[in-house]
């Protein structure tokens, strides 16, 4: 699979494969094509060259991934003009989830982000960056969904967030065998989550590991001594 | 380090707004965009010097017992109050310009001072001018009953710059006590109403005699509009100072109700109360809103009214179109642009594109119905005998109008910030295939209704027939625009995510 940006290559991908309940940390410096390859994943991108298969089903030849797919990359996945409780009610609706069913569903994250005491005549867009990006990955997560992709989601989280998400990934993964991918600059947080890696540099994939107890200090190596991607 | 001098401050602020003024210019709008905006620009300049210098001729037709110099001091006050309203609609405030330069070591009083000065350029204030200045010259100076011109053009000054701080002060007023605003709204709304219906008329004379008394030099109402331009320029520099003293200054946090749609409605209920909220929460839509309302009320009170100016068949068309199609043609010509900030969270869910565009058919048929309730008792009122004609184009537009729209609207791939005012030169989502669709969209049904001019009412229930058996097909359109947005779902994600850029 390849996508480019005019002449420019910005992900090029031989084969790549990703097993039903897999955790999967994509892992990769400023501009090295996370963000696109994710993209690609969602159909927010078509790519050049290749294809993308869910099941082994062609992802633009059948929309039925999206009912199963629960995720989040930056603060345009939020209708900034609605309120928490609004905007959540309606990522419900869009997966078929009643009003009453979403907010029992919403009880498992109320150590995450307190849905019975947020302020609900708030808009999104009033929020901070970190509660706006608690909302995002809520609303990619309480739908129960099979398959997770999700952006950075430890950046601008307060510590006892970035805890409670890290148990929450780990609790979903393991209990629902849920299959997720979840890029992150935070090497620590992602090798504790994930029990897989890939390591994009330059738009190519460099290493895809399974997760063990040598993955940090091996990522910090490379990334202390190795590629510097070019976020220009 | 010192903050900078109150000299400095206003040059280096000067320097700065004037760039960021050229640069506004280069980047927002395409090269057709600034085309039909300069043509516009000229061809209203030109209205407007030719009826200054030419006023006699018009009003001689209107008006054959009076001067010309009578009528326009006859209806000063009237027609400063009307500007005012457009002015609401379309000017803005400075406060938004003020924020980035809050945290810099500038004086308050300087930035204040400023910003509260540089808002008189405004277009409001020059384009009044374009008729007065050539009227005075040509009818005031030379008037020989006049004692005091000059005192008139300062006098007409006076009221421009109050008008425009008049502006700003209510704007403010509304930011910080809506129910106070509506209040005052409403008491001027029904003073006004009632003056006109009763019979009183007090405006009218009021008007002629204050400009009448400054014309013949009389200084007392000169100084007695100094006195209210001085208060409203100081009260609206007041709630400026307030506001940007005020915490909230940077972002103000607005606080909403809720709008409930029964859960039963299902997705599509939710994407329609999506589109309603986008409607009504967000700055630039809700200005179309108001523009079609007002088309509807206020406007067409004037078409309506003034008896004859709605004679043609294809003047009358235009009007039925406008009148329960209004909002249909300028808020959903804009449909899927509106949504271009969270595009990628609709289509990343499982919201199929026949809801979508379900919802959005829904809503603008129920602003059809809605403007055609709107409007019923100003055609009962002014002219019975074109309720039948807008019978008839409220089911064109519910029918036709809305899928001629959409067709246009699920080709946009332009961003628009929604948050942003909808003034006058905000052509954000526009491009030359928006200006162009009017043509079809518009003249049809003009063309048709010359063509049958001998037979209206037969012209009429084909029209009305055409829009009820449309109707009836939404179920169709609405399969043919989904299939259509999936297929350029790629073009558009990318055209909103460079065009935001």
């Amino acid at each position: 699979m390849e996508k480019r940006y005019d002449s420019k290559v910005a992900l090029s991908i031989p084969a790549w494969n990703l097993e039903s309940g897999e955790l999967l940390g994509l892992v990769g410096s400023n501009g090295a094509g996370k963000t696109t390859f994710l993209s690609l994943l969602l159909d927010l991108l078509r790519p050049d060259q290749g294809s993308i298969r869910i099941n082994g089903r062609a992802l633009e030849a059948d929309n039925s991934w999206r009912a199963v797919t629960g995720s989040f990359l930056d603060r345009s996945f939020l209708v900034e003009y609605l309120t928490i409780p609004e905007y959540l009610e309606f990522v419900g609706a869009a997966f078929g989830i009643s009003k009453k069913e979403t907010y029992q569903k919403l009880e498992a994250f109320e150590g995450f982000l307190p849905i019975s005491r947020v302020d609900s005549k708030r808009l999104l867009r009033d929020l901070s960056t970190g509660n706006a990006k608690k909302v995002g990955i809520l609303a990619a997560l309480f739908v129960s969904p099979d398959f997770v992709i999700l952006d950075e989601p430890f950046a601008n989280l307060d510590p006892p967030s970035q805890i409670r998400l890290k148990e929450i990934l780990i609790r979903t993964g393991k209990e629902n065998h849920t299959t997720m991918i979840i890029s992150s600059h935070d090497l620590g947080h992602v090798t504790e989550v994930c029990d897989r890696i890939t390591l994009l540099s330059q738009g190519k994939i460099i290493r895809d590991i399974e997760t063990s107890k040598e993955t940090l200090a091996e990522l910090n190596t490379f990334f202390s001594t190795d590629v510097v991607d070019s976020a220009t | 380090m010192k903050p900078a001098t109150f000299v400095t401050s206003f040059r280096l602020l000067a320097k700065n707004q004037f760039r960021i003024a050229i640069r506004r210019i280069q980047v927002q709008q395409g090269w057709f965009v600034r085309i039909v905006i300069g043509v516009m620009l000229v061809y209203s300049a030109f209205i407007l010097l030719t009826l200054g210098f030419f006023f006699d001729r018009f009003s001689s037709e209107v008006w054959p017992q009076l001067d010309p110099v009578t009528v326009v001091n006859r209806y000063l006050l009237a027609m400063f109050v009307s500007l005012f309203f457009m002015r609401f609609l379309f000017q803005k405030t400075p406060k938004i310009k003020i924020i980035p330069y809050l945290h810099l070591p500038i004086r308050r009083g300087a930035l204040i001072a400023f910003f509260q000065s540089a808002s008189l350029f405004s277009i409001h204030n020059f384009y009044p001018l374009l008729f007065f200045v050539p009227f005075w010259l040509r009818f005031v100076q030379q008037s020989s009953a006049v004692s005091s011109p000059e005192m008139w053009m300062v006098a007409v000054m006076l009221l421009i710059g109050t008008s425009h701080y008049a502006n700003l002060l209510l704007r403010a007023i509304l930011q910080r006590n809506a129910p106070f605003f509506y209040g005052l709204m409403s008491l001027f709304m029904i003073t006004a109403f009632v003056d006109e219906t009763s019979g009183i008329g007090l405006q009218q004379p009021v008007s002629e005699y204050m400009f009448t008394r400054i014309l013949s030099g009389q200084i007392i109402e000169i100084w007695l509009l100094l006195l209210v331009f001085g208060t409203i320029a100081f009260a609206s520099t007041l709630q400026l100072l307030k506001s940007v003293k005020s915490p909230e200054a940077r972002s103000q946090p607005v606080r909403v109700t809720s709008l409930n749609i029964p859960e039963s409605w299902g997705l599509v209920g939710h994407l329609v109360r999506l589109e309603l909220l986008l409607l009504w929460r967000n700055r630039r839509p809700r200005h179309y809103l108001l523009v079609s309302l007002l088309f509807s009320t206020m406007y067409l009170v004037f078409m309506l009214g003034t008896g004859t100016a709605v004679n043609s068949s294809a003047f009358s068309a235009l009007v039925g179109l406008f009148a329960s199609g209004g909002f249909v043609l300028n808020y959903g010509q804009l449909m899927f642009g509106w949504d271009s900030e969270h595009y990628q969270a609709l289509v990343t869910r499982d919201v199929p594109f026949s809801a979508m565009v379900k919802a959005k058919l829904i809503v603008l048929q129920g602003s059809c119905v809605a403007l055609f309730v709107i409007s019923l008792p100003l055609f009962i009122s002014f002219r019975s005998d074109l309720v039948p004609l807008h019978f008839a184009f409220l089911f064109y537009n519910a029918g036709i109008t809305t899928v001629l729209i959409m067709e246009l609207a699920a080709r946009n791939n332009q961003a628009i910030d929604i948050g942003k005012s909808g003034g006058f030169f905000n052509y954000e989502g526009f491009s030359a295939k928006h200006w162009l669709w009017f043509i079809p969209t518009a003249l049809p049904p003009v063309l048709f209704m010359m063509a049958m001019n001998d037979s209206p009412k037969i012209a009429l229930i084909l029209l009305a027939s055409i829009g009820f058996v449309s109707i009836l097909l939404t179920d169709v359109w609405t399969h043919y625009f989904a299939r259509g947005l999936n297929g350029r779902k790629h073009k558009m994600i990318e055209g909103f995510t460079k065009s935001a850029g």
